[in-house]
């Protein structure tokens, strides 16, 4: 095969993976191409995140947008810090977070973490949901006593709008809203 | 560091308006070539998707952000070849004569050193060229007769037509939105298929987008595009009156020098000035073509006032175009509001998605939650909103500078400072009171406005042009006072920026800055 039309035909499956939202994530050492939330359910290891930091941020999704964590919010993240800033889908490039974006993830749940110790002795995935829900209303309205490091506002914003891309920016999240997809370049199935 | 062989033309920056200086160069026989950061986006990289479509944006800009109101970098960057306009809206409304005599008709802020009469012909020769849809008759309701655009406007949806009575009721006079996007067939690009996903890039050839027009243009001309070459410097000889070169890094780090006759920096109003400022010899020893030390002043925004409202039934929010379906100039008058001065346009109609910075979550970012999800599914049907764009008066004060802190390349980064003051204030303020008698005037169920910070979009300014090195960077063509065969092209040169989005007025002007050096071509590359 000529090198022109293999590149070709590597955009082409690049493209119908893109369109329908997903990512190459590894298995078993082999790069298989899946959704954040089949990631998810098959249980793929994390490639940055520690065991703790993504029970802390699938707690964080699932507060802020419900459904987030089945769709594989903290996957996603994990998967996005992994790769070249210039590939990541996050929304934190365009509102001017520095690379590497772990850094900034890693001081929004080390920052959760700590003040919600300091409010209620437990982190912040052990708190009762109505807990959690009171904890992202205070974060949301820059009220948590004694937090420390990213801005309060910018954390909710940035980890907000990621939960609303696992949830709804997707094609199978525009299907649960109603909302005709309209892409250019369509899927070869719905998943 | 290796020197190449000089060519005709080297540009900086591969967008809107390097691309359309190079079609011009290209086509007038000049050997040509684009230096751009970013990689090489194909049409078919232009995927549909809030997520996939920030690829085409910065990332880890070289920018330092201050003040009051940040300067639009993230959001309204661009990041590789077709730059910024690669994910343009591709709203095109004119600046109107009022813009380009401020000073002389309020006796504050800045004159153009041409009227509009100077550059009309030159946005009728771009409305033929990239693709224009609207009525121009309707148009001119507020500015001189023109020529028509070459297509007929586009389709309208209920999201953009159940505002309309509400501007009726307030005696605004709305007029179908001038697009740079294909109504029909045009050119060999086909008609626009309304899916909204204009801000992520277009892949179909509809939306004018650099790759399509000027840039296509340039290629098929041969011009030479080279991606991920960063420039850090414009390189001059020993007398400093003549520019030689640019100096620039490739993707493997690797330093060249590209000789050429003129060079041209289009590389947007924020990156412009900080190459000036770090191609500084002994003879500018404070930045190339900065005797007037306004290189980096003058950094303006527009700023918008939107209005949101869930109306019945099902406006399909989704469809459309992201730019928007009708608009007006029934405010741009500068003293059009009591007690604020400033242009006002008035724009709705624009398509909303799910996600992405301008999705329907962000109409209510005070939600989070069951709330969060019960409102999404009712703004899937009901959702639509409406904006005023403003104009910002220059500030010498808001500047890009160089600091101390350099990037991979060595070259140090920028800080810019923006901040607006209390006349922009006024003015936002203004508009929502406005806006909230239009709302209400129409069937909305729910009418509601977000007043937490004023933003910025839009980044103009920095190079601005004048009639001499007392008072500016560059003359009406791009062409720097002090060195001529160095032009810098894009936003930055604008004095003032009205409130219409900037893009069309950049392919205006960069047209006509490349036509006169093309024909003064002798003159001006030695």
């Amino acid at each position: 095969m000529d090198a022109k039309l293999s590149d070709a035909m590597e955009r082409r499956v690049f493209l119908k993976g893109a369109s329908r939202g997903m990512l190459a994530f590894t298995v078993g050492g082999a790069e298989i191409v899946m959704t954040p939330g089949e990631a998810r359910a098959r249980a793929v290891p994390f490639r940055m995140l520690g065991a703790d930091e993504a029970e802390t941020l699938e707690a964080l999704g699932e507060t802020l947008l419900p459904g987030a964590r089945e769709a594989g919010f903290a996957h996603f993240i994990d998967h996005q810090v992994s790769v070249p800033p210039g590939e990541a889908l996050l929304e934190a490039r365009i509102v001017n977070v520095k690379p590497p974006f772990i850094n900034f993830y890693r001081a929004a749940i080390g920052g959760v973490d700590k003040a919600s110790t300091a409010r209620s002795g437990k982190r912040f995935a052990a708190l009762s949901a109505a807990e959690q829900h009171d904890f992202i209303d205070q974060l949301r309205q820059n009220k948590i006593e004694g937090w420390q490091g990213l801005p309060a506002g910018l954390v909710y914003f940035v980890l907000r709008s990621d939960a609303v891309d696992v949830v709804y920016g997707t094609m199978e999240g525009y299907e649960s809203l109603g909302v005709p997809y309209l892409a250019h370049i369509a899927p070869d199935r719905r998943w | 560091m290796a020197t190449l062989e000089k060519v005709d033309v080297v540009i900086a920056g591969a967008g809107a308006s390097g691309a359309t200086f190079a079609a011009v160069l290209a086509k007038a026989g000049k050997k040509v070539v684009l230096l751009d950061h970013g990689p090489d986006w194909q049409l078919g990289d232009l995927i549909s998707s809030d997520m996939w479509g920030r690829r085409i944006k910065p990332v880890g800009h070289p920018f330092i952000l201050e003040g009051k109101q940040v300067a639009p970098i993230g959001y309204h960057g661009g990041w590789g070849v077709g730059g910024a306009a690669l994910h343009w809206f591709a709203n095109v409304p004119r600046l109107l004569p009022n813009d380009f005599k401020i000073k002389s008709e309020h006796g504050r802020s800045l004159d153009w050193p041409i009227s509009y009469d100077d550059l009309a012909p030159w946005y009728d020769r771009v409305a033929e060229e990239i693709g224009i849809s609207g009525d121009a008759r309707a148009e001119e309701l507020w500015r001189p007769a023109g020529r028509a655009y070459p297509m007929p406007p586009m389709k309208t949806f209920r999201n953009g037509e159940v505002w309309l009575k509400g501007f009726a009721a307030n005696n605004i006079r709305m007029v179908p939105a001038a697009v740079a996007m294909n109504s029909v067939d045009y050119k060999g690009r086909p008609a626009c298929i309304y899916d909204g996903w204009c801000h992520v890039g277009c892949p179909t050839g509809a939306l004018a987008n650099p790759q399509v027009t000027y840039l296509g243009e340039a290629r098929a001309a041969g011009a030479e595009v080279r991606a991920w070459s960063t420039v850090t410097r414009v390189l001059t000889d020993a007398t400093g009156r003549k520019a030689t070169g640019l100096e620039y890094v490739d993707r493997d780090g690797q330093k060249h020098v590209q000789p050429a006759s003129v060079v041209i920096c289009a590389t947007w109003a924020a990156q412009n000035p900080r190459l000036l400022l770090n191609s500084a010899t002994d003879k500018h020893p404070n930045g190339l073509a900065n005797a007037s030390g306004l290189v980096g002043k003058y950094i303006m925004t527009h700023f918008t006032a939107g209005t949101n409202a869930m109306f019945d039934g099902d406006l399909e929010g989704a469809k459309g175009t992201i730019g928007g379906q009708f608009m007006s100039y029934e405010r741009y008058g500068k003293t059009a509001h009591k007690g604020a001065f400033g242009s006002t346009l008035l724009v709705c109609g624009g398509a909303a998605k799910a996600s992405g910075l301008t999705g329907m979550h962000n109409a209510r970012p005070d939600l989070f939650g069951p709330a969060l999800a019960d409102f999404m599914k009712r703004a899937a049907k009901g959702f639509t909103r409406f904006n005023a764009a403003c104009e910002e008066q220059p500030k010498i004060e808001n500047r890009v500078e160089l600091v101390s802190q350099k990037d991979e390349f060595g070259m140090p980064l920028a800080r810019i400072v923006h901040n607006y003051d209390d006349n922009e204030a006024a003015l936002w303020n203004a508009n929502f009171e406005e806006g909230m008698k239009i709302a209400h005037a129409t069937d909305a169920k729910d009418v509601w406005q977000l007043k937490g910070a004023m933003n910025a979009i839009h980044l103009m300014g920095g190079t601005i042009m004048g009639t001499d090195a007392a008072n500016s960077v560059v003359n009406s063509f791009g062409q720097t006072h002090e060195v001529p065969n160095l032009y810098v092209a894009g936003p930055g040169i604008f004095p003032t920026c009205g409130a219409s989005n900037p893009t069309y007025t950049i392919f205006a002007l960069s047209l006509r800055g490349a036509e006169n050096l093309a024909s003064s071509w002798s003159t001006i590359a030695g």
